[in-house]
């Protein structure tokens, strides 16, 4: 996908690469307690799945990046601080280690954990 | 309480009153005023590269929104009132900082369902909850951070149980207990090492904590004005610029005091004596710094040696500096006095290629300059490390260098930060730019007026031709002085005055009102003079301006407006 031309070579970074980035900047963010499938056919059993992509999609059209994220948040968080942080973070850590502009992360809150019933 | 310890004698105000749903609200209140009063202390933790802005900011609208939700209520029930707390939090959380807070609120308050008053072992209990909940909310849990120090808090909320049972003294112990945990952050995590701080949000919980046991000795919750600093974040350079008439002498003085520093009155003392006064603590060792005059300067001496032992003492004379300062090129190592940004406002980051001209772009408010120019184009590296450590995201680079544009846009792109180049290609230009900016205006309107401001100005470059060429149908030879009028070569001679005054008759100098000459490293004084008393000979009219640039390679950067 992402690919830049030098005198000496050119360099390809695939959507799986990015998506890792995304994946660790994800479980990294507080709040977020599980990435899971865009589908949410077998409810949360996907979540805490080791799979560096899973819940992930990062789509490149030549000319923008866009990174999806499908996450679970922990019950009782304020659900917006929490997105709004991983859209900072997974921005941040991807822009960093690939020297490119992100166009748009779009955060699909799939679901709620709760750890304890208040 | 074990019956073998000694009673302690306490002015606390919980002693053996309840500790109810009122209580609680004073307590809340206290450490939300606590912390908003060493807001700018927390905010000025922040490490980047941790894209989450503002951690003290965030951590007072929390708070506040806590506080919001209970300010009116009449709830004298402990438990109702902490429930209520942690709504309010959760309601209000922002950032980070904010949501773990909110959640630390939360698992307090989930073990005081409908508790009446509050006791040692309900505080202890709540504090572990506290800790668990907080921890829940994340898959992976950051070592040294505002969680660390939850549960060291509650650590030392168990092991102090054991010797009382007193909430306002396990309280006492919670403050230090904090207060050391958030010292170790840096042991911790990486990044805070590398920034010689401490973590921010741990910081603010600290702050909280320490304002409620405030709150109970009945010290000041007010005290924005005499704030103690962290000793690493005490900068002397910044207390430079502010040099007051009257005020010759910078007093720095490091002691430890015998008895603890009633850091209130201790302002009051000082400020009988002088000016810029700050305060900075660490380990115990306090450092006073403090702008006196002449016959004033051994006064703060004298006292803190009344208050303790005084470890170092250094003094300045800042007249003195300030001359040293204006001697010819100040060696391009000399630092320029930072530009105070606040949060939310719009700095400037300027490209300069000579200390004189970084000084002037320094002295109109650019909050950062980087080194560079023809030849020695600054990286991308260096542009982003300029202002990422300013507390604003609106950010403005003026690259006045046409090589250096694009230099400036990739930075652009690899920050979160909003950030905007304006195309400048020569240092008038950015200088014509730099006049039009408004720190507090609209981003976008600030870009477009600074943007135009660009082509008010006709740029004239004095060099050296490096080799025989002819471009733009002027013939020139090696070792020629040549004028650009805006890029374009016009004219070329062996002589740098008659190269300088028909550069300013190309560019039509007389229709113009200003003509600033900034001299390079490569021309003597005596050359300059003898030219611009020239200039002012011939464009009586215009006002003309010597500014020592301490540029490279050019003998002159010329704006004419």
């Amino acid at each position: 996908m992402t690919e830049e031309i030098t005198p000496i070579g050119s360099i390809h970074v695939s959507p799986r690469a990015v998506a890792t980035i995304a994946y660790h900047a994800a479980l990294e963010t507080y709040g977020v307690v599980g990435l899971t499938s865009k589908n949410l056919v077998n409810g949360l059993a996907h979540v805490l799945v080791k799979d560096p992509t899973h819940g992930i999609v990062v789509d490149y059209d030549g000319n923008e990046i866009n990174v999806d994220l499908y996450i679970v948040v922990e019950y009782g968080t304020r659900i917006k601080s929490v997105a709004n942080s991983v859209i900072n973070s997974v921005r941040f850590q991807i822009e960093k280690a690939l020297g490119m502009p992100i166009s748009n992360v779009n955060v699909h809150v799939q679901g709620l954990r709760i750890s304890y019933l208040d | 309480m074990l019956s073998d310890t000694p009673p302690v004698p306490r002015q606390g105000k919980l002693h053996g009153e309840p500790i109810d749903g009122q209580c609680l609200k004073s307590l809340v209140e206290a450490g939300l005023t606590w912390l908003r009063t060493n807001q700018q202390i927390v905010n000025s933790l922040n490490v980047f590269p941790v894209p989450d802005g503002d951690t003290g900011t965030n951590m007072v609208l929390t708070m506040q929104a806590a506080y919001d939700e209970i300010g009116k209520s009449p709830e004298r029930n402990f438990g109702k009132m902490a429930h209520a707390v942690a709504h309010g939090a959760l309601m209000g959380a922002r950032g980070n900082s904010g949501v773990i807070l909110s959640q630390i609120w939360r698992g307090f308050s989930r073990s005081l369902d409908n508790l009446e008053m509050m006791d040692g072992p309900a505080l202890v209990h709540a504090l572990t909850m506290a800790r668990d909940t907080a921890y829940k909310g994340v898959v992976r849990p950051v070592e040294g951070t505002i969680l660390t120090v939850s549960k060291d808090i509650a650590d030392a909320a168990q092991n102090a149980l054991k010797k009382t049972d007193d909430p306002a003294q396990i309280l006492e112990v919670l403050v230090s207990a904090a207060d050391e945990s958030v010292q170790r952050t840096p042991e911790l995590l990486a990044v805070l090492r590398e920034a010689g701080v401490v973590d921010s949000g741990g910081k603010g919980l600290f702050f909280i904590l320490e304002g409620m046991l405030r709150y109970l000795q009945g010290q000041s919750l007010e005290a924005a004005v005499a704030t103690i600093q962290p000793l690493a974040a005490m900068n002397m350079e910044n207390a430079l610029e502010a040099i007051e008439p009257g005020q010759d002498y910078e007093v720095v003085v490091d002691f430890h005091p015998t008895q603890p520093l009633d850091i209130q009155d201790f302002y009051g003392e000082l400020e009988k004596m002088g000016t810029s006064i700050q305060v900075g603590e660490g380990d115990g060792i306090y450092r006073m710094h403090i702008h006196v005059s002449t016959e004033k300067r051994y006064y703060p001496i004298d006292y803190v040696m009344s208050l303790g032992t005084i470890t170092k003492v250094a003094m300045e004379n800042l007249l003195a500096q300030m001359e040293q300062r204006e001697e010819p090129c100040g060696g391009s190592q000399a630092k320029l006095p930072q530009v105070t940004i606040e949060p939310g406002q719009i700095a400037v980051v300027a490209v300069a290629p000579g200390m004189g001209i970084s000084r002037v772009f320094n002295s109109l408010g650019a909050a950062g300059i980087v080194e560079g120019g023809q030849t020695m184009n600054p990286s991308t590296q260096e542009i982003i490390h300029s202002f990422e450590n300013l507390p604003t995201d609106k950010i403005i680079i003026l690259p006045n260098n046409k090589n250096i544009i694009l230099t400036g846009k990739a930075a652009a792109e690899l920050t979160v930060k909003k950030v905007a180049v304006i195309p400048s290609t020569t240092v008038p230009q950015g200088l014509a730019a730099m006049m039009r900016l408004v720190p507090d205006g609209d981003f976008d309107q600030v870009v477009q007026e600074m943007t135009n401001a660009l082509d008010d100005v006709e740029t004239g470059e004095i060099t050296w031709a490096t080799r025989n060429v002819e471009i733009d149908g002027v013939e020139v030879q090696e070792g020629q002085i040549i004028a650009l009028l805006n890029g374009k070569l016009i004219c070329a001679s062996y002589d740098l005055e008659q190269t300088c005054l028909t550069f300013l008759q190309k560019a039509h100098a007389e229709h113009f009102e200003l003509i600033t000459m900034f001299y390079g490293n490569n021309v003597s004084k005596a050359e300059v003079y003898k030219i611009v008393d020239r200039v002012r000979t011939e464009y009586p009219r215009q006002e003309v301006e010597v500014q020592e640039g301490c540029q490279p390679h050019y003998q002159f950067i010329i704006g004419v407006e």
